[in-house]
This record gives structure tokens, sequence and C-alpha cells, in this order.
């Protein structure tokens, strides 16, 4: 089970299994990243038997074969339900997925039973369907059509272990091909999850499973068109919405699976009104605000990241489409920047991906606003900030980004990060390899030198002319542009050429003398 | 000292920018466009989809969580990584991790560097003097009256009369080694072959040399004629090939009259190519733009 907060022990504790583990799992990772740069990520999710262990997820051996459990079962009589806690044993193995399928009459005899009067056979039955479900081949999937208007239909019941059951059998068979997909929406599995959530809101492992399901149809590639427009109109955002907050006897899973729904509903759309008019922006960011103070301090329930991870990218996005105007009332005020701040600072060594998203999602807060701004100014953050722009691979491009957001509003804001070092940290990120934190920090340093002289003095003082001087060879022509405008047009006045000594002013005097007149 | 009109531009660069008064920021690159700002920065709200690059780890964690692959501790995971500085000059692409590494590079081979010859001193001092004696036709004159050559040793102040005599008082009082790096003489026409060929081997044992023992190398240059400080200007080849963006550098330093077959693959296999050879930062002058007579 992935229920996180049962405690897993594994078999054993040998180094070779845990090696092993370790060894599958990156191996996995690969194969999970290479199916995402295809966009073919797709994940199903088998419910193990309450008295299944995860480490017996292998085929006991000495099953019996599903031909004749077949028979049997046709044959059966009173006593199918005999059959069929076997029969779903045996349909755990891939290839007796495939022949069960193929048997004449074997899908009509499982839907059969899956409706019949017997309710214990009912719950059999699904539970086949279930393994058949978890098949990697998409003709399983296409071959488990004739029980998804039931499965729908069941949805809408009080039985909650069979509801779970028939919801995470959905998720798994939705995206295998687009007709299933178009049959299930086609047989209305969107109102039919809205009910269901909203009859099961109290129990939440169903609400998870209907979180699960939700999240499959979400994935589909034309969902933006033929799925998101139906959702946002139904009672499913509020319903995502009431989720959110992690129960703390139940566990994170719930109010995962919704979180990751939302995601997918704002970061395939670009309509977000429905979402916002819900109150969707103040709702992640002060969940975010409560749970991400935890990640900050290093208090983690095990997998919290699995939840801020979708909160952040919502807020990310919301941010993205909420007018400038109203943020201030969607927002949880300014602790959302102080908790962003806190958090790519914490996350920067152990979740470096989650960092980067984290300093994205404090360039859509600092964007357009003042407020944002000034609380980083006010607050102390910027040091911390100025701490992250040794690291790469997106993360200083997008801190830079921020603080020159932060630069942008004010002059008086330019100052302030000048004295909080900002000057100082340009001075390295502009020797940097990455041209686009060149780029970035000319123009931050643009930012700072023309709102007062005195900061084109300290420049100067740092030895910055020379940083300039090197970047006017730089092989990119904007580069050397902004360079050489900078250095021309702001800094090479007389008064900070007197500071220079006699013979380093003698050289720039020929240099630059020559160089204007033969620049283009 | 500074042109006229270079100071009228300084002068009006400063307050050209702003529109208004101090506590507006800027608002627009559009608003306060003042002729030929390049700066275009504005804060910019950034939508990411679903399938964006930035999105991918946190999928791809989401996904082994729903496949039960799952670990929450941190012990798979990798380390951020920390940018790297990279020097500026076109051309030069060397990469440091560490900022004084930079540094030192940047220092060592492109600060003090000549702009006729492309030859890099190790001090401002020394860049002054090789200026004068190789490449000031004014100094070859007032040479042949009087003693010009200065001692390289600072305090020292004792001028002579030919380069031969400061070196040996250099040698003699100083204690300098005799094959002394900074102290190269011009060679004379005549001996031009051998010279070249046996400059560019001491160049090259001492390029080795100093790669091995300091890791900084030399920009050597070799001399095709002693008429004009131009045509005296030349690169290596070795450089050349490293110099592939932009590569007129060595043609265009030439005189038109300078040939450009004997300029060329002549030394280049002899140079090894682990030696470096940093450009000049003046190479912007002698690039695209002509030469500076």
């Amino acid at each position: 089970m992935w229920r996180l907060n049962k405690v897993r022990h594994k078999a054993g504790g040998h180094a070779n299994n845990l090696e092993e583990l370790r060894t599958k799992r990156r191996e996995k990772e690969r194969a999970l990243r290479q199916a995402r740069r295809d966009r073919q990520l797709v994940s199903k999710r088998l419910l193990l038997n309450e008295d299944e262990e995860q480490d017996t997820m292998e085929v006991t051996p000495g099953e019996q074969d599903v031909v004749t459990l077949f028979q049997n079962l046709q044959h059966g009589g009173t006593e199918k339900e005999a059959f069929l806690r076997p029969l779903s044993k045996a349909l755990r193995n891939p290839s007796a997925q495939l022949t069960f399928i193929k048997l004449e009459n074997s899908m009509h005899l499982l839907v059969g039973l899956l409706t019949g009067s017997d309710a214990r056979c009912r719950l059999q039955a699904v539970r086949c369907l279930h393994e058949l479900s978890h098949s990697t081949h998409t003709s399983v999937a296409s071959a488990c059509l004739p029980a998804t208007p039931y499965l729908l239909t069941y949805l809408s019941g009080q039985s909650t272990k069979f509801t779970e059951l028939c919801l995470y059998t959905l998720g798994n068979i939705c995206p295998d091909s687009e007709r299933v997909k178009e049959r299930l929406l086609a047989q209305g599995i969107i109102p039919a999850l809205a009910g269901c959530m909203q009859n099961h809101r109290h129990n939440l492992a169903v609400v998870e499973a209907a979180g699960f399901a939700l999240f499959q149809l979400l994935q589909s590639k034309d969902a933006v068109q033929k799925v998101i427009p139906t959702v946002l109109a139904s009672s499913l955002p509020s319903q995502l919405l009431s989720v959110l907050t992690p129960d703390p006897d139940f566990g994170l899973a719930p109010a995962i699976e919704c979180a990751w729904c939302l995601h997918s509903l704002t970061s395939s759309s670009e309509d977000h009104r429905e979402l916002l008019a819900r109150g969707a922006l103040r709702q992640c960011s002060s969940l975010l605000v409560s749970l991400g103070g935890a990640v900050a301090d290093g208090n983690t329930d095990q997998g919290v990241e699995l939840l801020v991870c979708p909160l952040l990218r919502c807020v990310g996005n919301l941010l993205s489409s909420c007018p400038a105007d109203a943020l201030h009332s969607q927002l949880a005020g300014v602790d959302l920047v102080v908790l962003l701040c806190e958090l790519v600072v914490a996350l920067i060594h152990t979740l470096p991906a989650l960092a980067r998203e984290t300093a994205w999602v404090l360039n859509n807060l600092t964007a357009h606003s003042t407020e944002s701004c000034s609380a980083l100014l006010t607050l102390n953050l910027v040091p911390r900030l100025l701490e992250l722009l040794p690291f790469s691979q997106g993360i200083n491009t997008m801190v830079l980004r921020v603080l020159a957001n932060v630069a942008h509003k004010k002059k008086e804001f330019c100052i302030q990060l000048a004295e909080l070092g900002l000057l100082s940290a340009l001075t390295a990120t502009l020797k940097m390899a990455d041209q686009d934190m060149v780029t970035l920090s000319l123009e931050v340093l643009f930012m700072l030198i023309v709102s007062s002289p005195q900061i084109a003095e300290q420049f100067v003082s740092q030895g910055g002319l020379s940083v300039l001087e090197a970047i006017q060879y730089n092989s990119d022509g904007e580069v050397r542009r902004r360079a050489t405008y900078l250095l021309e047009q702001h800094i090479l006045s007389e008064k900070y050429i007197s500071m220079l000594g006699e013979y380093e002013q003698d050289r720039f005097n020929k240099f630059w003398l020559s160089f204007r007149y033969s620049a283009t | 000292m500074l042109q006229p009109d270079l100071v009228q531009l300084m002068a009006m660069g400063g307050s050209q920018t702003h529109n208004g008064d101090e506590e507006e920021g800027f608002r627009g690159a559009a608003e306060q466009q003042e002729e030929g700002n390049p700066f275009t920065f504005n804060p910019q709200l950034l939508r990411l989809h679903r399938d964006h690059e930035l999105f991918e780890d946190g999928d791809v964690f989401r996904h082994m969580y729903l496949q039960d692959l799952f670990i929450s501790e941190a012990e798979e995971q990798l380390a951020p990584s920390i940018s790297e500085f990279g020097c500026h000059i076109s051309g030069c692409r060397a990469v440091f991790s560490s900022l004084d590494e930079y540094e030192h590079h940047y220092n060592s081979l492109h600060r003090h560097v000549c702009c006729s010859c492309r030859r890099s001193l190790p001090s401002a001092r020394l860049l002054d003097i090789h200026i004068q004696e190789w490449h000031d036709s004014l100094f070859t004159i007032l040479a042949q009256k009087q003693d010009m050559y200065l001692c390289l040793v600072e305090g020292c102040g004792q001028k002579f009369r030919t380069s031969q005599q400061r070196k040996d008082h250099l040698i003699r009082l100083h204690k300098y080694p005799p094959d002394y790096r900074f102290d190269k003489n011009r060679k004379e026409k005549g001996t031009r072959e051998a010279s070249r060929e046996q400059r560019t081997d001491s160049a090259m044992e001492a390029a080795d040399d100093v790669c091995r023992s300091e890791g900084v190398c030399e920009v050597i240059c070799s001399v095709e004629s002693n008429q004009l400080e131009q045509e005296e200007s030349m690169e290596t080849h070795a450089s050349s090939e490293e110099a592939a963006p932009f590569e007129d550098f060595s043609a265009s330093a030439q005189t038109p009259e300078t040939n450009t077959e004997r300029l060329k693959p002549k030394y280049s296999y002899r140079v090894p190519k682990t030696v470096c050879f940093g450009h000049g930062s003046v190479r912007g002058f002698r690039g695209q733009r002509g030469r500076r007579k």
C-alpha cells in the first residue's frame, strides 16, 4: 500500500536487497523521465487487499490456471465466489490477464457477476476487473469497456470498499486509449466523480481514489478541450479545494491527489477565473504557508513535498493570471513572501528542483507587487537570496530575476539592495559562464547604477570597471552593447575617472577614446 | 585630457534616464528609452504549462510515488550544481569553478596586453616598457643618441644604451636569469628565419614551463618583420584555431603588404595544443573595426 503514514517494513535488511531496490528505483526513475519527455507519462495503481503485504506482490506459485478457473466459474452454480477469489489472484499475472480476455465470454461473465444479485460476487468481480485494469497492455483496458457503465453507476452507491475499487479501476483504464476515455466521458464520468466525492466526502480513502481517477482523466492530451471545461463547470473544483487540508489521522494522500488535480487544471488551461473565483489562490497559498513552514524548519512528515509541489505550482500559475490589484485580497498576506524565501533556502540542498519551482513562484509574486518587494527588503530576506546566486541550473537566474523585480519598482529599493550586498554579488555573477546570468546581471546593474551616483562610485571602487571591460569582448553582441552603454553613458565620467590611479586613467582614456571612434 | 564631445556625452548620460521624481522606478524600457538604451528588463509573470521542463523532476517524483517507489529521504538526491565562471574574452573558452581561478586567469592573460602585438605582460609597468621599446618609433630614434633602456627592476632607475647592456645589468646586479622571459628582444631581419624558429621553440619551451610551473600561459607573438609596429603584430596560429567566432584578428592586424601565407601555418604545428594563448583585451580594436594608426 502506498499510504504514507503506514510504516514500511522492507523484507530483511540485507544490503543486497537494499542495493537491488536502489538500482530498480533508479532505473524506474530514468524510465519515467524518458516517458515524460515523450509525453507518455502515465501510472496505474493497484489496491491491495488488506491482508496482503506489499512484499507479497509477486504471484504466488501454485496458483490455479485461469482457464480452469473460468471454466469452473461458468459451471459454478452457487459457488462462484469460491472461484472468483483465486481468479483475482491469478489475474495479477500479466500473461494470465491476456489469456483471460481472449477466452470467449469471459468478460461477459465477469460483468454479469459484477451486476448480479450476490454482493460478495460483485466485490470479487470488481476485484478481478481491478487486477485487469492494472495491465500495461492497452488491449486489456479496452476489454474492460463493457463494465464501465456499471462501474460509473456504482460510484453513486454507498459501499465504500466497492466504490474505492471501482474508482481505481476507472482511473487505471482511462489513460489507456482514446476510445476508453471518450466512452467514459460520454457515459458521464465527470458528474459521477463529482457526486461520488460529495457523497463520500467523509471517507478519505474514497476521496483519495476519486482524486486519483480525476487526475488520470486530466492527463489526456486533449484535456483542455474535452475534459477541463466540464470539470470546471461542476462542483469538483470546490470539492478538491475542500480536501486540500490534510487530515492528521488519515494522512496526506487525499490532499496529494486533489492538489495534483488542481495543478493539472491550472497548468493545462489558461483560464483560471473559475478557480480564482472560488478562492483557490487564497487557499493554496495559506496551506502552503502552514505546510511549507514545517518543511523549512525541517519537521517534515514523510512525503509532504508531494503536497507542497503541486501547491507551489498552483500558486505560481494562478498568480500569473491574477490581476495585480486583486492580489492583495487573494493572498495570505506577506507571509507567503517569507515562506517562499525560507523554503527556497531550505530546499536548495535537499530538493533543488523544488527550490527552483519555489523561486519561480517568488518571481510571479514579486513581478507586479510592490508590497511583496518591500517585504523582501524590510524583513531582511535579501541576504538569504543573495546566498543562492552561486547555484546554477536555473536557480540563480530565477533568484536574480526576483531581485530585478525588486529593483525595478523604486530607486529607493535599488539603493537598499546595493547596501545589502547585491552590487558586490553582481561583480561575481557578471563573470559567470552562463550567458543568461550575465545578461540579467547587466540589467540589474544598470538599474542600480542609474538609481544613485553613489552606486556607480561604489561599483568602480569594487573593481567593476575591469569586469565591464572584459564583457566588452564577450561573444554575444547584445551583452557587449549593454556593457558599452553602461560604461559610456553612466560610469565613465570625470568624477569616476579621477578615482582611478594615474596610469589607469591614461590607459582608459586611450582605450575608450579609440574604441569610441572605431565602434560602429 | 578628454575630448570635449566625450565630456558632453558623459554629462548627459547621468541625468537622462528618469522622467519624474526619484521615487519612481523603471517604468518600462519604452518609456525611458533614451537613444540607444539597450536595457529592456521588465518584471514578467511566467506561466508554465504542465509539460514544461521545469516541472520534470516534480512529475517524476509524483509518479514514483504512484508506483510505490517513492522515498522521502534525500538519500538519492543530487546536490545542487554550482555556477561556473567563464572568461568573457571572445575566443577564450576557459571555464573555472571558482572566482579566484577566474580572476587569476583574467589578470594573468588578459590584463596587460599590448595592443600592437598582443603579447601579454605580467604588469602594467612591464607593459609600458614593452610598448615603448617595441612599438614606439620615437623611442627607437631617441635610443640612438641616449640611454633609453630602463632597468626592469622597479626602483633601480638605471638606463642603458642597448637592451643587451640592460640585460647584462639585470644578470650581474640583480641576479636575473639569462633567459628571463619578459625581456625578449626583437629580432633582426637577417636572422629572422633562425631566430623565429629559435624563439618559437624557446617561447614554446617557456610556455610549457610556464604552463607547468605557474599554470599561466604566455601569449606568444611571432614577429614577421621589424619595420613598422603594425607589421610586427601577428598572432600565432594555434590561437586562431581557438578563435573560431572571431576569425580575422590576425588577418586584420597586419598591414596590407603583409602576406597571409607567411603568417599562417608555419608555426601552428610547432605549438602544442595544450598551450593556451590568451587573447588580448584590446582585440576589439583590431577586429572588424579596422586598424588603429
